[in-house]
């Protein structure tokens, strides 16, 4: 008897092992192997034919270097503001979803948020320059309409780039919006009402605590692919289009500099996570709360 | 206590397409009172209670509250609040944080809110779970919190939408005590909805059982149960057993039935006092009225012979299943709690029979309604 | 999409998706190498270099499967960098790109000379590309394409000539576009009137060259619509006559030629800047006689023409000429007159380190507002 309930407990241990060990494996050699690596890569400096020594210059050469910070301080708050608008946009459509509209016509929005990503995110740009270049679209439809004299270019400035990050990132806070307000009594608000609150307060004090969570995770999930995407900002951002990741495919693509693209690429996981914990700090959730929802 | 009318609704009317959910009500609630509004589900007492409550706007009709009239008032300016099914807590915010919402609302000075919230604890027999987060509190303890952040509020109505619904049986037949000494402390109009006949009776001053959109009768829970207006009343408030037939005569105001099979009943009416032979009636007959005994009775009014089909033991409430004779159908009668009825057994023969005062008549409606809840002799 | 379609016909076509691609894989670490089956060229190269109708042909003389990977320098070197030269038998890095990555990185092994037949090649180019890709007194490439950078006009009543100082005139204001990429950088310093060919070994005077590109591309940065970055994303500005000057590649201006009488290309004055993609042995690869036997399949004269054909730039293939398209000639002819021929700028080998120079530039030029 004892014998048997000691070899159940261990196949049970067995069983637990072989199930992690699938995640295990992926963890290491998939997510943990490559960053060591990178940051081995990172504190390395080429004295000269496949010879290097230790050394910290690629860290030095961020700070010293106003480009490198410059344009890292520009693509933090550029995606910021993406967050910030893709949040003030989404509320809305995800409230909607969740608590205007029932059945057949919920599933039916939700899949008008995911058919942009149908397509790579190559053709969805390019369906923007389309709409918004110079003999675009929009430019087009403006001078028939005789809203505007001559052509308009809409296309390789700033907020161009926020269009389309912003286009980019709305599936991914409304998920997790839709799915914290489906789980909220209707009977809330309405209590709110009652007791005397008018809807701003209800929204302020009731709707958006209770959906807090899910405004959060959406904000991280959009920060980081904002801080992470290459191909928006690059194709419709133009000439003046700066944005960190660009500066590391250059450093590791054209440039051969590996050293120097891996050490941005530490610094960008190091300084997006100490933002990600600013913002975790500021609206007071803290991060497993957040993601075990 | 007339001249002192809380809340008063006049021909209320509120159709959702072509269904009418509240159709031509009328009542006055007197201030101070505990009134109930019973019905079974899909009666219409919900959509009563949030057009009361200002979210739902009738069709036609008016609804005043101490006088002035609430029409086109929204929720949040009415002097009504109301306490949700689910309670509606909010499980963000402290217990303190929630009582006090509806106080930041008003722009209260801090310090009084804080006076005022601790006051409110202290009056639901809960002063010390202010700081504490709603989640960590019982059932019942949410229930009176969820009353507290009306109540702080200091409303002319408090709405109750059948909050104890989700309670175990035992901590609502507490939470029913606990409700009626609330109110009657507070003072407040209280006005609870709810499909649960025994939460109405034990808590109410006044009840008003609503079917279909109408209120069948409003009145003391003792009148609803000794002296039904309608055959609904009769059967959906206590229990009852009940029987169709003709009138074949009267003798004075004792009417007198012959059923389907052949068995003669006398029933004193009450209500209309115009059957005539040939009308089609219903009696009701409550189990505690039906007397019983081993041997037949001298000449009663009402007589009836049947075996003991099952007996439902439940202490003083016990009651027997018996048989009728001829036509087999299963009558409940409450079991006497005496010596010679303690060991009967499934299978005795035993012998009923009532005055024809202890029963209720009623001319049958056109599509007779007969509530799933009461106990029907089918010929 | 036909922006897609005409991108991957083309030099250089794809690399903003391959860039995507490089990023994930370099990530990844890409150290698997697949063993190759014996019957099996991998072949990294550029989009129509390999068109279907010839890997059919070859595969069918040899029955030797050819997989192909479309790929622009940069990417290649990364990829092979990555692996250590494994994964592929067969790479088309262009032929100043080969000398110091070999000496930076080792990805490439040796050309056996003897197993190439050198008839076809026209031999000046086989020549200087040997010697250019030489290391260690070993040469690792030979010349398989080649074409040249110059100017790309949309304009009805355009010029004879043109410099590429002319994309900073105020004529083409707002309508200017290039790539942000070193020819660009290589272009302008011929056409400041220095060599930076001959300062390619020379730091400091390749710095304060490179200093006065800078300057002059930032002081006409508002000239620029946007900088290019493949030739798709090129020949839709100049198709849709958002652009109407622009630096970009010979078969792109002629492919833009069959649609428009209006665009040309023009080889400018200082020279148009010539480059040859070679074909080299990566260090891992095991299929080297499939290679070799690829290598001399293409340069068969009529096989070469098929390549011309397709990716719309010639071979070194000196007798494929005869079976090229008349109207690709003539246009070429229109290009190069014999002057112009002569006036091609030839990259030689990169020496390393000059891209970190280059860099600093091209970053500053980019941040100028």
């Amino acid at each position: 008897m004892n014998a048997f309930s000691s070899s159940k407990a261990s196949g049970k241990k067995l069983a637990l092992f072989l199930l992690l060990t699938p995640f295990a494996l992926h963890l290491f050699f998939l997510i943990l192997l490559p960053h060591l690596e990178i940051l081995n890569i990172s504190l390395r400096e080429r004295v000269s034919y496949g010879i290097y020594k230790f050394s910290l210059m690629n860290y030095e050469a961020f700070f010293t270097e106003p480009l490198y910070w410059r344009t890292f301080l520009r693509t933090a708050v550029m995606s910021i503001l993406t967050t910030a608008i893709t949040l003030i946009v989404a509320f809305p459509v995800a409230w909607y979803i969740a608590k205007v509209v029932r059945g057949r016509t919920k599933g039916l929005l939700f899949l008008a948020c995911l058919i942009p990503f149908w397509v790579s995110e190559l053709v969805r740009t390019y369906g923007w320059m389309i709409l918004l270049r110079e003999t675009g679209v929009i430019s087009n439809l403006l001078q028939w309409a005789g809203l505007a004299v001559g052509p308009v270019e809409m296309l390789y400035n700033d907020a161009t780039v926020m269009l389309g990050l912003v286009y980019t990132s709305m599936l991914f806070m409304v998920v997790p919006l839709v799915s914290t307000l489906d789980g909220m009594d209707d009977s809330l608000v309405e209590a709110a009402y009652d007791l005397g609150g008018n809807g701003w307060n209800a929204l302020r004090e009731v709707v958006i605590p209770y959906a807090m969570p899910g405004i959060v995770s959406g904000c991280i999930v959009v920060f980081m692919l904002s801080l992470g995407n290459y191909l928006t900002p690059i194709l419709l951002g133009g000439k003046d289009s700066l944005w960190f990741t660009d500066q590391i495919f250059t450093q590791f693509i054209t440039r051969f500099n590996w050293e120097q693209g891996a050490a941005f690429g530490v610094l960008l996981l190091i300084l997006s996570s100490l933002i990600v914990w600013l913002g975790l700090k500021l609206s007071r959730q803290s991060f497993s709360e957040t993601m075990g929802r | 206590m007339t001249s002192d009318i809380d809340l008063s609704c006049t021909d209320l009317n509120k159709n959702f397409g072509s269904y009418q959910a509240v159709d031509n009500v009328s009542f006055q609630i007197p201030r101070g009172s505990f009134f109930s509004i019973l019905g079974p589900s899909g009666c219409g007492k919900t959509t009563l209670l949030r057009m009361i409550a200002g979210f739902l706007e009738p069709e036609s009709g008016g609804i005043t509250i101490k006088g002035d009239s609430m029409l086109g008032i929204p929720p949040n300016k009415r002097p009504v609040n109301m306490v949700f099914q689910h309670l509606a807590l909010f499980p963000m915010m402290s217990v303190a944080d929630n009582i006090g919402y509806g106080l930041r609302r008003r722009k209260m000075k801090a310090s009084e809110i804080k006076k005022k919230v601790a006051d409110a604890l202290e009056r639901v027999g809960l002063p010390d779970v202010g700081d504490r987060a709603i989640s960590q509190l019982s059932g019942g303890q949410k229930q009176r919190i969820a009353i507290a952040r009306c109540l702080v509020l200091e409303p002319d109505v408090l709405l109750l939408d059948e909050p104890l619904g989700a309670l175990d049986l035992k901590l609502r037949e507490h939470m029913k005590v606990e409700l009626k000494k609330l109110q009657q402390a507070f003072g407040t109009t209280f006005i609870y909805i709810t499909h649960d006949q025994s939460e109405a009776m034990v808590m109410s001053d006044q009840v008003a059982v609503m079917n279909n959109g109408r209120f069948e009768q409003v009145g003391t829970p003792q009148e609803l149960y000794y002296q039904p207006d309608t055959p609904f009343v009769a059967g959906f408030v206590g229990e009852s057993n009940h029987f169709s037939g003709q009138v074949v005569g009267r003798n004075g105001d004792v009417v007198e039935v012959k059923t389907a099979s052949g068995q003669v009943f006398h029933s004193i009416e009450r209500i209309d006092t115009n059957l005539a032979a040939g009308d089609e009636v219903e009696l009701f007959v409550r189990p505690e009225m039906i007397h019983l005994s081993f041997e037949p009775e001298n000449k009663p009014e009402n007589a009836l012979e049947g075996e003991v089909a099952n007996i439902l033991f439940d202490g003083g409430n016990s009651r027997l299943l018996i048989r009728e004779a001829t036509t087999g159908a299963e009558l409940q009668v409450v079991q006497p709690q005496t010596t010679q009825f303690r060991d009967v057994k499934a299978g005795d023969r035993l012998y009923l029979s009532w005055a024809a005062s202890q029963s209720h008549i009623f001319r049958a409606r056109g599509q007779s309604q007969t509530p799933a809840l009461m106990q029907t002799v089918e010929e | 999409m036909s922006v897609m379609i005409t991108g991957l016909s083309t030099r250089g076509g794809i690399e903003v998706l391959k860039k995507v691609t490089t990023a994930v894989t370099l990530t990844a670490g890409l150290a698997l190498s697949v063993s190759a089956n014996a019957e099996e060229l991998r072949l990294l190269t550029w989009g129509g270099y390999a068109p279907q109708e010839v890997i059919d042909q070859f595969e069918k003389e040899t029955g030797i499967e050819v997989k192909v990977t479309l790929s622009n320098n940069e990417d290649m070197i990364s990829k092979l960098r990555a692996t250590r030269g494994a994964g592929f038998d067969l790479a088309q890095p262009s032929q100043d790109r080969v000398a110091s990555a070999q000496q930076e990185f080792r990805i490439y092994k040796p050309m056996d000379m003897s197993k190439i037949d050198s008839k076809p090649y026209i031999q000046s180019m086989l020549k200087s590309t040997q010697s250019s890709t030489t290391v260690n007194g070993k040469a690792f490439g030979v010349p398989h394409v080649w074409g040249t950078s110059g100017i790309i006009a949309n304009l009805p009543e355009g010029q004879d000539s043109y410099r590429y100082t002319d994309l900073c005139s105020s004529d083409y204001a707002g309508s200017v576009s290039y790539r942000l990429k070193r020819p660009t950088l290589i272009a302008f310093a011929f056409d400041l009137g220095e060599d930076p060919f001959a300062a390619y070994n020379d730091v400091e005077k390749y710095t304060q060259i490179m200093g006065k590109v800078e300057e002059k591309l930032i002081a006409c940065k508002s000239n620029v619509k946007t900088y290019w970055s493949g030739s798709d994303n090129l020949l839709n500005l100049l198709r849709s006559g958002e652009v109407t000057l622009a630096m970009g590649w010979d078969a792109g201006g002629w492919k833009l030629g069959d649609e428009q009488e209006n665009i040309r290309y023009v080889a400018p004055e200082s020279g148009a800047l010539g480059w040859i993609d070679t074909f080299v042995l990566p260090a891992r690869g095991q299929n080297d006689e499939a290679a070799y036997k690829w290598i001399n399949f293409v340069n068969q004269p009529e096989i070469a023409a098929k390549i011309t054909a397709s990716a719309g730039q010639f071979t070194a293939s000196a007798e494929a000429a005869k079976f090229v398209d008349e109207k690709l000639s003539k246009k070429y002819q229109a290009s190069f007159d014999q002057a112009a021929l002569d006036n091609i700028k030839w990259y030689p080998p990169v020496p390393a380190g000059l891209e970190a120079i280059e860099g600093r530039v091209l970053d500053r030029i980019k941040a100028a507002q």
